[in-house]
């Protein structure tokens, strides 16, 4: 094998071997991208600087009680 | 369209398209020579459009980019002008390791009178605590910080600008240091011209201490600033980079901030202001340091990011493509970030292994050699004339070979991929990168 052929296999093989490793990247991260939901998704996580408001209800007449008119 | 049936259909492309091909291929082979030289010649013409493609896109860029730096060149310093006071938004998510450090590098500002705005995006870290030690008056800077609800990043920056009280505004990541003259060039440029909305600076590559982050530095050198340069001779930036970017609050408030439906708020800022007839001009001493992905699944997830976002907010003003008149550059720009982002990839990777198989089975490999050397030669001279005007370390250069050799392939699969994904409007989340302190 002379050097040319030696400089075309360099290139022919790097080039399709650099598109399989991006496909197989690709595909690592659509994986960690699809396990992600569920290791972010810690209840309680965006409460942790606010504190939820709750407002006491003045006793108002509910539907079941309104006097009818 | 359920979220299933647009895989499938994805898929069904991606499959068509690699079976397409193989079937092709198998068909050659088995083609009379005839059709066989007149498949090799067809390959010998498609590989000299492309380079000719390639050639035109450097030296367009080159050129433009070229005048530009000689405008600024010639451009006499302001001396003694009144700086008006700026408000820098840093938006932060878990950014513990680093904040302190971007803090740091805030408060050593070379600028008569600012404010930093922490908007603490409801970090599950320690960035809020680490945050709230730096409140208070640093140098010239007043430290504020704020926090909210987990929302996303164009939320907490709408946040702080909303909590910030100066005339201009300048955003940027806290995962970015700012040189300390970095306010004040950028404001250099911003007080030329009424009529400019934002100036986008500099993003550089701090961390270099492995092979895929020199690679980075590179990129950005040749690959984003260089087009950003030549884009603001035209004062068309279409991108105001996230790290590093200077507005005018009236140029601000008429946008009514960042949009958050997109996954590249920056881009869809930039090109809504541009649209509105803003200028958007770029300035190369306004430096930010960013951390770039240390590894390879992180760099994906990155530039899959960026390019979605720039495809959602391209889809948003897609009537921008029928318009070419009045607003020319515009047009330009518009294109051009369409080309980088969807034709360029797309075509890249399918000719690359189109040639590449032609080669092996039908012993055009020579050519495919020559061609191969020729677009190194072309990046080699790319890297060495951008790595100069940015007065960078020639230490660069080299990696230009490696970038040609597979770095932009790799990245441009990717794209390609993110293209195909926004296609069919799959769904994506939004990742946090993984951060390392520097220093």
């Amino acid at each position: 094998m002379n050097v040319i052929d030696l400089l075309i296999t360099i290139v022919v093989v790097t080039i399709l071997v650099t598109i399989v490793l991006a496909v197989i990247t690709y595909v690592a991260y659509k994986l960690r991208l699809a396990r992600q939901p569920a290791a972010d998704a810690a209840p309680g996580d965006e409460l942790r600087y606010f504190v939820k408001y709750e407002p006491s209800l003045p006793d108002a007449p509910t539907k079941d009680h309104a006097p009818e008119t | 369209m359920s979220r299933l049936t647009r895989i499938v259909l994805s898929l069904l492309l991606v499959a068509l398209m690699v079976v397409g091909t193989i079937a092709f291929i198998f068909w050659a082979i088995h083609a009379s020579p005839r059709f066989q030289a007149i498949l090799v010649r067809i390959v010998f013409v498609s590989l000299l459009i492309f380079l000719a493609i390639l050639f035109a896109r450097y030296f367009s860029l080159l050129w433009f980019a070229y005048l530009e730096h000689a405008e600024r060149n010639v451009l006499e310093p302001r001396k003694q002008v009144h700086l008006p006071a700026i408000s820098v938004i840093v938006p932060a998510y878990n950014e513990g390791a680093i904040i302190e450090e971007t803090l740091e590098s805030l408060a050593r500002m070379d600028y008569p009178a600012y404010e930093v705005v922490v908007v603490d995006d409801g970090s599950t870290d320690d960035t809020l605590e680490r945050a709230v030690s730096w409140q208070g008056r640093h140098g010239a800077g007043d430290f504020r910080v704020l926090t909210r609800r987990n929302g996303g990043k164009a939320t907490a920056l709408n946040t702080g600008i909303a909590a910030s009280h100066h005339p201009y505004v300048f955003c940027m990541d806290a995962d970015s240091r700012l040189e300390a003259r970095t306010l004040r060039r950028a404001m250099r440029m911003m007080l030329e011209d009424d009529s400019v909305g934002a100036v986008a600076g500099n993003v550089k590559v701090a961390n270099r201490g492995k092979l895929i982050t020199k690679l980075q530095a590179l990129e950005y050198i040749e690959g984003l600033n260089m087009p950003r340069r030549a884009q603001g001779f035209i004062a068309a930036v279409n991108i105001v980079p996230g790290p590093v970017g200077l507005f005018r609050r009236q140029a601000l408030e008429e946008m009514g901030g960042y949009d958050t439906d997109t996954f590249a708020e920056d881009a869809d800022l930039t090109l809504k202001m541009v649209a509105a007839g803003w200028k958007v001009v770029y300035e190369d001493a306004a430096i930010a340091w960013t951390e770039a992905p240390e590894r390879w699944l992180d760099l994906v997830q990155q530039r899959y990011r960026w390019t979605r976002g720039i495809l959602q907010s391209l889809k948003k003003r897609k009537g921008l493509f029928l318009r070419p008149f009045p607003d020319f550059p515009l047009w330009l720009s518009v294109l051009e970030m369409s080309f980088e982002a969807i034709v360029w990839p797309i075509l890249n990777v399918y000719a690359q292994l189109f040639f590449a198989i032609v080669a092996l089975l039908f012993g055009a490999g020579e050519m495919l050699l020559y061609w191969w050397i020729l677009l190194t030669l072309l990046d080699l001279v790319a890297a060495f004339v951008t790595v100069s005007m940015e007065e960078e370390s020639l230490s660069l250069v080299p990696f230009a070979f490696a970038y040609r050799f597979f770095f932009i392939l790799f990245l441009d699969v990717v794209k390609m991929f993110a293209a195909l994904d926004e296609l069919f409007n799959l769904g994506m989340g939004w990742e946090k990168l993984r951060r390392v302190a520097t220093t």
